[in-house]
């Protein structure tokens, strides 16, 4: 390096650290948003509240801050929590309370967020993820019925203290500790789940959008109807309140906990929104009768809903878990396989390799003897790409067979498919002296499927099918591949003459039964999976005069 | 080696490679023949020319061991020079007692396999010549009259002109007539040659 560029470099690193300097910190995102988001709960809740009533039925800011506090490492807590101060006093001092009550307020609020959030850490180390019912558990013990109830005192305590004495502490109490469960019932859900689905970031297809689009329309549709229309003096059926129900149930079952937890706050919206402009069944009576009957309605069918959403986002958590196990166990039997057939390959390499280097080396003295002819030079060279063909082949489709990809279905012609996988198995049929008999009915309808995963149910029959006749004399190591076809239906029929089975057809396809000595006993039970997987069906019998037959049966495409 | 070109056959059930190993054997002067199986090459009539056989291990139907056991039973049958894709170790010591000439792997090098051939090639040569003594000796043998044979009989195992007379109860100059005439008939010039002759007509003793 020249004094130029080294002069240059401590330049750009002076400038690199000054900049560092001036660059905003990472933490300044985070608490930006949530001194906005606590703002706009704020106005929400203030919002929300029922005249001349004056707590909020639903009161968000401590409930988002819960939720902040619970994704975020306890290192960060308090600049996350300093971040909502101004946002608290921009709200609160617009409403004319004196400004000690506004920041015992304040107090009170990161107080409720504080016990929620710690405890909860006690029980769930990391950040939580309302994925289990573990953690859902957790999650409504700690944070939506110890940490109101525990800050709801304090709260209590500090408006007696400092404020207005018209109620009586235990009333007081009261009145929070519902509009808080609510809150945290209603909002701490929303900020985990959303981040949950923020950071995971799964491929929604547009027909899955379009149908959440549905639902919410749907659901603010219904929630209006029952909630925001004047009741006054008409009578209501109970069965009106369950309207929005097959909306919730739907939002649980299709869109998972992110999905659930919006339809519930939407309908706390319509719902309080409704009774605060006199509107809907619970408009009638005192405010505070209707704020305690709201909570109450929508505590009752939030926790239900919640925890269903979980409970069904664990066991597709745990579905998805075993696929992805499966494929990788689908991957792994198919490498052990192809480790088997290894020597047959590498002789189905062999072969192209000495036609290559023979065909070479005929020409090479060809032309030292002056004896080239021109024809014959180019039949040489026809048979060396031919050759190299055929070397290429092999090597393509062990590439697709060694590769772990996503299952992808496939129009297939089921005769290409035996041909293909049979392929590869030339070289070991050979090797162990089986001769292959192929009988491939004509004009076979297609049938669908996963190319790689049936060429590897194929191979894997063949080679049980070639091993299986081992002890027999060359003469009766007869292996017959069929294809045919019958209504609605493609068969695959591997039939050897070896010895047989003598248990259980079923047990042939259970996982770890084997009798090979390395065998691990998952190729029948994996074969029989992928097929089954297809629609098919794999099952085995014994063939008269000795041997085993395995039967593949597929759906063939109409 | 005669001028005539000698005779090579090979088996292997792989179209491009029978090809290819054809071309370089012929790129090398040999006539070549070729066959994709055992039993189309058992079905030829001139399996036990003169000639060797370059064959392929594992063939169908009948393997390449199997192939050099049938071979083995046909008394001008030609040697066998084995090439495979996946030499194991018992193959090729079943090949190599079975009297192969040798076992490679493919692919195979020309110079390998040419000097392969070569040797199975001398050896067919060298087995012919023997045979071809063999039965001129052995057909010598069938122009001799019964006494001469006697005669001979006694003269291959050292016994003189006296003993044998008296043993076949005539005189010792008839006998000298009798010997002199085995020993035209022999086409051979002294005792030794003549115990040489014999010799070979004679089974090799049991193992």
């Amino acid at each position: 390096m020249d004094g130029h560029a080294a002069a240059t470099g401590r330049v750009a690193a002076l400038l690199e650290r000054r900049w560092r300097v001036l660059h905003a910190p990472r933490w300044l995102g985070p608490a930006l948003l949530v001194a906005i988001g606590y703002y706009l709960a704020a106005r929400l809740g203030l919002a929300l509240t029922l005249k001349p009533y004056p707590i909020s039925t639903l009161w968000p800011p401590n409930a988002l801050l819960a939720g902040v506090l619970l994704l975020a490492p306890a290192r960060a807590w308090w600049w996350l929590l300093a971040a909502a101060l101004p946002a608290h006093l921009l709200a609160e001092l617009q409403s004319g309370v004196p400004t000690v009550m506004v920041l015992g307020w304040y107090v009170s609020n990161c107080g409720e967020a504080l016990i929620a959030a710690a405890l909860v850490r006690v029980f769930v180390p990391e950040p939580l993820r309302l994925d289990s019912l573990r953690n859902a558990g957790i999650f409504l013990a700690c944070a939506v019925l110890a940490a109101p109830l525990l800050s709801s005192f304090l709260d209590a305590a500090l408006v007696r203290t400092i404020g207005s004495g018209q109620n009586s502490y235990w009333d007081l109490v009261h009145k929070r500790v519902f509009s808080n469960i609510l809150a945290e019932l209603t909002v701490a859900p929303l900020v985990l789940t959303w981040a949950a689905l923020v950071t995971r970031r799964p491929a929604a297809s547009l027909a899955h959008i379009v149908e959440a689009l549905a639902l919410f329309l749907g659901l603010l549709g219904v929630c209006m109807l029952v909630f925001d229309l004047p009741y006054l003096g008409t009578h209501i059926s109970p069965a009106v309140y369950y309207l929005p129900l097959p909306f919730l149930i739907w939002a649980a079952v299709r869109h998972g906990p992110a999905g659930t937890t919006t339809a519930l706050a939407l309908m706390a919206v319509a719902t309080i929104w409704g009774a605060v402009h006199g509107l809907g069944p619970f408009a009638a009576r005192t405010p505070q009768e209707t704020a305690h009957d709201m909570q109450l309605f929508l505590i009752a069918v939030s926790v239900p809903l919640l925890l269903l959403a979980v409970v069904l986002e664990e066991r597709e958590r745990a579905e998805r878990e075993s696929r992805e196990q499966r494929r990788q166990l689908t991957h792994l039997s198919r490498v052990a396989m192809l480790g088997e057939l290894s020597g047959g390959i590498a002789h189905e390499l062999n072969q192209p390799l000495t036609a290559i280097l023979s065909n070479a080396q005929a020409a090479q003295h060809f032309l030292a003897n002056k004896t080239a002819e021109p024809e014959v030079l180019a039949e040489i060279l026809h048979d060396i790409i031919e050759a190299d063909q055929r070397a290429g082949d092999v090597i393509a489709r062990l590439r697709a067979l060694f590769k772990r990809g996503e299952t992808r279905f496939e129009t297939l012609e089921p005769n290409r498919l035996v041909e293909d996988a049979l392929a590869l198995t030339h070289g070991d049929l050979t090797t162990r002296g089986v001769e292959l008999v192929l009988r491939l009915a004509p004009r076979l309808p297609e049938i669908r499927g996963d190319r790689v995963q049936l060429q590897q149910v194929v191979l894997n029959l063949v080679v049980n099918a070639a091993e299986a006749m081992a002890p027999c004399p060359q003469k009766d190591r007869l292996l017959t591949v069929q294809t045919l076809a019958t209504k609605g239906r493609v068969h695959i029929n591997v039939v050897d003459r070896g010895s047989g089975f003598n248990v259980p057809a079923e047990r042939l396809f259970e996982a770890f039964y084997t009798t090979k000595p390395q065998g691990l006993g998952l190729g029948l039970s994996i074969s029989k999976s992928i097929i089954k997987a297809h629609g098919g069906r794999l099952w085995a019998t014994t063939r008269r005069g000795g041997g085993a037959a395995f039967l593949i049966t597929l759906p063939s495409v109409p | 080696m005669s001028d005539v070109r000698a005779n090579v056959t090979v088996v292997d059930d792989d179209p491009l490679v029978l090809r290819s190993l054809d071309r370089l054997l012929q790129s090398a002067g040999y006539a070549v023949e070729t066959y994709s199986s055992a039993l189309e090459f058992l079905r030829s009539c001139a399996f036990d020319a003169p000639g060797c056989v370059v064959m392929d291990l594992s063939l169908p139907y009948l393997n390449g061991l199997d192939l050099q056991q049938a071979l083995g039973k046909i008394a001008d049958a030609r040697p066998v020079v084995f090439i495979s894709g996946h030499g194991t170790v018992p193959n090729s010591v079943e090949a190599m007692k079975a009297g192969a000439v040798d076992f490679l792997t493919k692919p195979v090098d020309a110079e390998k396999l040419l000097g392969a051939v070569r040797a199975a090639l001398s050896k067919d040569h060298a087995a012919r010549e023997q045979r071809a003594g063999q039965a001129a000796v052995t057909s010598r043998l069938c122009t001799l009259t019964p006494r001469e044979r006697e005669v001979l009989a006694g003269v291959v195992v050292g016994k003189l002109n006296k003993q044998i007379a008296a043993e076949l109860g005539t005189a010792e100059k008839t006998i000298k007539v009798h010997r002199a005439r085995m020993m035209r008939k022999m086409e051979v010039g002294s005792l030794a040659e003549l115990v040489r002759a014999w010799t070979v007509t004679q089974p090799p003793p049991a193992a």
